[in-house]
């Protein structure tokens, strides 16, 4: 599909005016995954992490309420479903919102962790997050003002787009996934709730690698 | 170079400020600020490209950005553990008096515009309202109103899609469904005044 050795074959297109959503080997695996664990976050439920306490053989259990459960699944499921629409998604313009809510539902799903260490790590994240948007959308206007479109399928193997642009958006979303900063995370993923805390990482690796699949093609 | 092109290295000069600001600023509140500014600065660039896509792209932007500051300012509520409600509310002549006439002509006035625009007059109406006047409870009720508009709006474009012999139909249901959606949520700007649950 658009003559490029990563995307594999077609398996579907859907049409919307100009812009296209499309469904490559590669887009379509990075979909199912998405899907999979988001059915995963939806059907499991939390681990219950354990701690030992130090100098003797006693340990405890951490317990989850129910209200905090409750809220990390929806943002969870959240951010299955927003991962979802940065998979499928044929525009560029709409990928980038999908993005910046991936990053929004990231903060969300520890957001209500009463943990000084997992809402310091949280709000440094966030920051990123927010600053990230400027060569996120300013990616995607870039894009727009030098072709005159955003969708995906008309821009396939034409390399009209800048470099500036791409650059941009590979920036905006290692803001947004985080892919460099897990130094930040080491401290969020201290949060409790295993299935879903994972969701956090889950969704910035599927979108790291669909922007290096839409800055190969475009 | 074209007028793009030099606007365009001026927008990028005022985030590489930002950035420095960013950098060099310590404080966790003022950083949550100058996010702040960096969204503007974003907002600047899609509005560069000047066209009628482009503005249509700003109002998603614009919602993105302001529900992660909105999401920050709760992390760092919670991060700072500040509850206290302020003890004193500002509380002046006017606010008595002129909430009544102010708010009539600002709603009637957004109901004749319609859409978008018309949404904002009037609800800037109903959040003077409630700044002044003070509310009881009314969340639930706005919110509800709010969900039932943008289902409204959603019924509208499917008769865009599917029914476009109906067009007229479809604007006055999606104008008055804004209207309506848009004037709830900055209602409820006017509620947030030293409540206990905000």
């Amino acid at each position: 599909m658009f003559d490029l050795p990563i995307e594999g074959a077609q398996l579907m297109a859907l049409e919307f005016g100009d812009i296209v959503d499309y469904f490559s080997v590669y887009t379509g695996t990075l979909f199912v995954f998405a899907l999979l664990f988001t059915v995963l976050a939806i059907v499991s439920l939390p681990e219950k992490p354990m701690d030992i306490v130090f100098g003797g053989d006693a340990y405890y259990t951490k317990d989850i309420p129910l209200d905090l459960l409750r809220f990390q699944r929806f943002m969870a499921i959240a951010c299955g479903l927003a991962t979802l629409g940065a998979m499928a998604s044929g525009d560029i313009f709409n990928f980038t919102l999908f993005s910046s809510m991936i990053g929004i539902t990231n903060i969300g799903i520890v957001a209500a962790v009463r943990n000084r260490h997992v809402l310091e790590a949280a709000f440094q994240y966030g920051i990123v997050a927010m600053v990230a948007t400027v060569p996120l959308f300013g990616g995607a206007a870039i894009v727009l003002a030098s072709t005159g479109t955003l969708s995906i399928w008309a821009l396939a193997g034409a390399a009209a787009v800048p470099l500036l642009a791409k650059i941009f958006l590979v920036l905006g979303v290692m803001g947004e996934g985080m892919a460099p900063f897990y130094i930040g995370k080491a401290e969020i993923t201290r949060a409790p709730g295993a299935p879903y805390v994972l969701m956090i990482h889950v969704s910035s690796l599927l979108l790291f690698l669909r922007v290096v699949e839409i800055v190969l093609t475009v | 170079m074209s007028q793009y092109g030099t606007v365009l290295a001026v927008v990028l000069v005022a985030m590489a400020i930002t950035f420095v600001a960013l950098f060099r600023e310590r404080d966790d509140l003022h950083r949550l600020l100058l996010t702040d500014l960096a969204e503007v600065v974003s907002l600047a660039i899609i509005a560069l490209v000047g066209t009628d896509l482009a503005e249509a792209l700003i109002l998603p932007g614009l919602v993105v950005g302001i529900s992660e500051l909105m999401a920050l300012s709760e992390v760092y509520l919670v991060k700072e553990g500040l509850r206290a409600v302020p003890e004193r509310l500002m509380h002046i002549e006017i606010m008595d008096s002129a909430p009544a006439i102010l708010a009539g002509v600002l709603v009637v006035y957004g109901i004749i515009l319609s859409g978008f625009s018309g949404g904002v007059v009037a609800g800037c109406g109903i959040l003077f309202w409630f700044f002044c006047k003070g509310h009881d409870e009314a969340f639930t009720l706005i919110e509800t109103a709010s969900g039932y508009a943008w289902a409204l709006w959603i019924v509208a474009f499917f008769v865009f899609m599917l029914a476009p012999a109906y067009w007229l139909f479809a604007v006055m249901l999606a104008g008055g469904a804004i209207l309506l959606k848009v004037m709830a949520k900055m209602a409820l700007i006017g509620t947030m005044r030293g409540d206990r649950h905000v």
